[in-house]
């Protein structure tokens, strides 16, 4: 059979991105963009090369696609996905550029909601990562997704996959470090926690043990990787393991919207709240989704979730072990021998350990300086970005020395008088020392101010990080717009009556104590 | 096997015939694209 679709699809798609990319560049949006928040408006350096670069290919690949001759075969398979790929793309951007900022305009045209001081829009999280996904439940649902696209739609999975392997690059072996403790105790608590309660409450009801072997790994560890992992050695029926990953689909997306919600009335902060989806949602993309629908401008939530994330996908042999041993106790003589070792090795998820494999490479320092922290790093010499310009003025150094006096602790009271000496901050402690003294308000607001300068000046956003954020926020955002377009009503249909009812006792059990958990115990940052 | 078959590769939810076939192009791709970024930034 033969996939590509001789249709003009592609080609019209590839003209609408050259259309936005020369009316932006021409400067011919600019009313509309001044309508949209003006100099507010991130998104203008986005609009006036993004939409050029996939432009170009898509009307490229389109011209070949309408008029170029295809034969069946793997070549013909992969590239009738581009249509597809190409048309979520195009959703993504007019989200993300247009329908977001016009939907933020008419929302704060209609003033801040009640006591809570936020703009409606904050307060329901629409941003362009909800309002992608929403488009793409309603294009599915409603118009069904054009013929042409279909086979580009099952290419949104990838992209999230590519994106968590490449979010490896980002994290520092310091935020690991910090952020890996905290992830291991609360996982490890509630996956194994929401495991035993599913069997548990499985057995009350009276489920056969197949179905509640394979639900248990789906609620407790990572959602629909899990259950195929688990599925081989409960024995689960194909039909369990549809009731299974319905169930898991129809929680999943209601937290994906509910939690950033919620995060937004708590006032949670960015690492309070990617611990939260990471433990409390169980399908790897809704943990994504939801991260970005809290924070959609950047991406320290969603490291912190993913972090989580990939630390319950770590579980996953325990689980699988656990299951395989739980089985064969409860059905005994009737349990058929299933080599537990190959199913592991078999169904682990193998992108997992691309992440640290990219941890790996970026621990290194070939993307950014090993010691980067969130993207930044330390550096007070010309070749590590230094200029010297920003050396201290002999003005701005008699004004903290005047108030040093007022610096109690010894450790502050040093990292001043070396900035005072040399001019710029000498050390990464020194660095984290007048950060400190910043945040304590002890000087003035005139030296805090200077102060503040100082830190920013050995402070250098690495090059590589800044473009490894960018394509990770588009791999998501194509992702997830992708992931929307697959949630149809018939897959939520599918969970059916027991296994939805002990997954919503369970799943609600766990959303509401890991939120607890997190609001005692997690620091608002780390 | 029919040429249909034959052709028809992966599930609903994604182009590949398996997870692991997923996750490896997923790897391929990242580190097409982090190469991409060392020698151009």
């Amino acid at each position: 059979m033969v996939y590509t679709k001789k249709s003009p699809a592609l080609l019209m798609i590839g003209l609408i991105m050259l259309a936005i990319w020369y009316t932006a560049d021409a400067g011919m949006l600019s009313g509309y963009i001044e309508h949209l928040g003006g100099k507010k408006y991130k998104y203008l350096s986005e609009l006036t090369t993004i939409p050029l670069y996939f432009g170009i290919v898509a009307a490229a690949f389109g011209l070949w696609q309408l008029f170029g001759s295809h034969k069946q075969g793997s070549f013909d398979y992969y590239s009738s996905t581009l249509a597809g790929g190409m048309f979520i793309l195009l959703i993504a951007m007019l989200v993300r550029w247009f329908v977001a900022p016009e939907v933020a305009v008419v929302s704060m045209m209609m003033g801040k909601v009640g006591d809570t001081g936020k703009y409606i829009h904050k307060l329901l999280g629409l941003n362009y990562v909800v309002m992608g996904i929403v488009m793409g439940i309603i294009i599915v649902n409603v118009f069904k997704v054009p013929h042409w696209a279909e086979n580009g739609v099952r290419l949104s999975r990838l992209g999230l996959k590519t994106g968590v392997i490449l979010l490896g690059t980002l994290y520092s072996a310091a935020e690991l470090k910090n952020l890996g403790g905290l992830s291991i105790v609360m996982i490890g608590f509630f996956v194994l926690g929401s495991v035993g309660m599913v069997l548990w409450l499985g057995a009350q009801r009276k489920i056969p043990n197949s179905m509640g072997g394979v639900l248990s790994a789906g609620m407790g560890v990572c959602g629909v990787s899990a259950t195929v992992a688990a599925a081989p050695v409960v024995q689960a029926k194909s039909v369990e393991i549809a009731y299974t990953i319905g169930t898991i689909l129809l929680w999943g997306v209601g937290c994906m919207f509910l939690f950033p919600v919620v995060g937004n009335l708590l006032g949670m902060s960015y690492v309070q709240f990617g611990a939260w989806a990471g433990t409390g949602i169980l399908n790897s993309a809704q943990v994504a989704g939801a991260a970005l629908a809290f924070q959609p401008d950047g991406i320290e939530t969603l490291k912190v979730a993913e972090i989580f994330n990939i630390t319950r996908v770590l579980i996953l042999p325990i689980i699988v072990i656990w299951l395989a041993v739980w089985y064969v106790k409860r059905e005994g003589e009737g349990a058929e021998k299933v080599n537990v070792g190959k199913v592991i090795f078999d169904k682990f998820p193998l992108f997992v350990l691309g992440f640290i494999l990219m941890f790996a490479l970026s621990s290194t320092g070939i993307f950014a300086p090993a010691n980067h922290y969130k993207g930044k790093y330390f550096g007070n010499t010309a070749e590590q970005g230094f200029k010297d310009k920003k050396l201290l003025k002999a003005e701005q150094i008699a004004v903290i020395q005047a108030e040093s006096g007022k610096i109690q602790r010894e450790d502050r009271k040093a990292a001043v008088d070396r900035l005072i000496q040399n001019g710029k901050i000498m050390s990464i402690a020194d660095d984290d020392a007048i950060r400190g003294l910043v945040n304590a308000k002890v000087v003035s607001k005139d030296a805090n101010k200077i102060l503040k300068g100082a830190h920013k000046a050995v402070r250098h956003t690495a090059k590589k990080v800044k473009k490894f954020r960018q394509w990770i926020t588009w791999l998501f955002a194509f992702g997830l717009v992708g992931l929307g377009m697959q949630i149809t009503v018939g897959s939520m249909k599918q969970a059916g009556g027991q296994p939805a009812v002990i997954g919503g006792i369970v799943g609600l059990i766990k959303a509401v104590l890991s939120l607890v958990v997190v609001m005692m115990l997690v620091a608002e940052t780390i | 096997m029919s040429e249909e078959q034959k052709f028809d590769k992966g599930s609903a939810l994604s182009i590949f015939g398996s997870d692991r076939k997923e996750d490896l192009m997923a790897l391929v791709f990242s580190l097409a694209i982090a190469f991409a970024i060392y020698i151009t930034y």
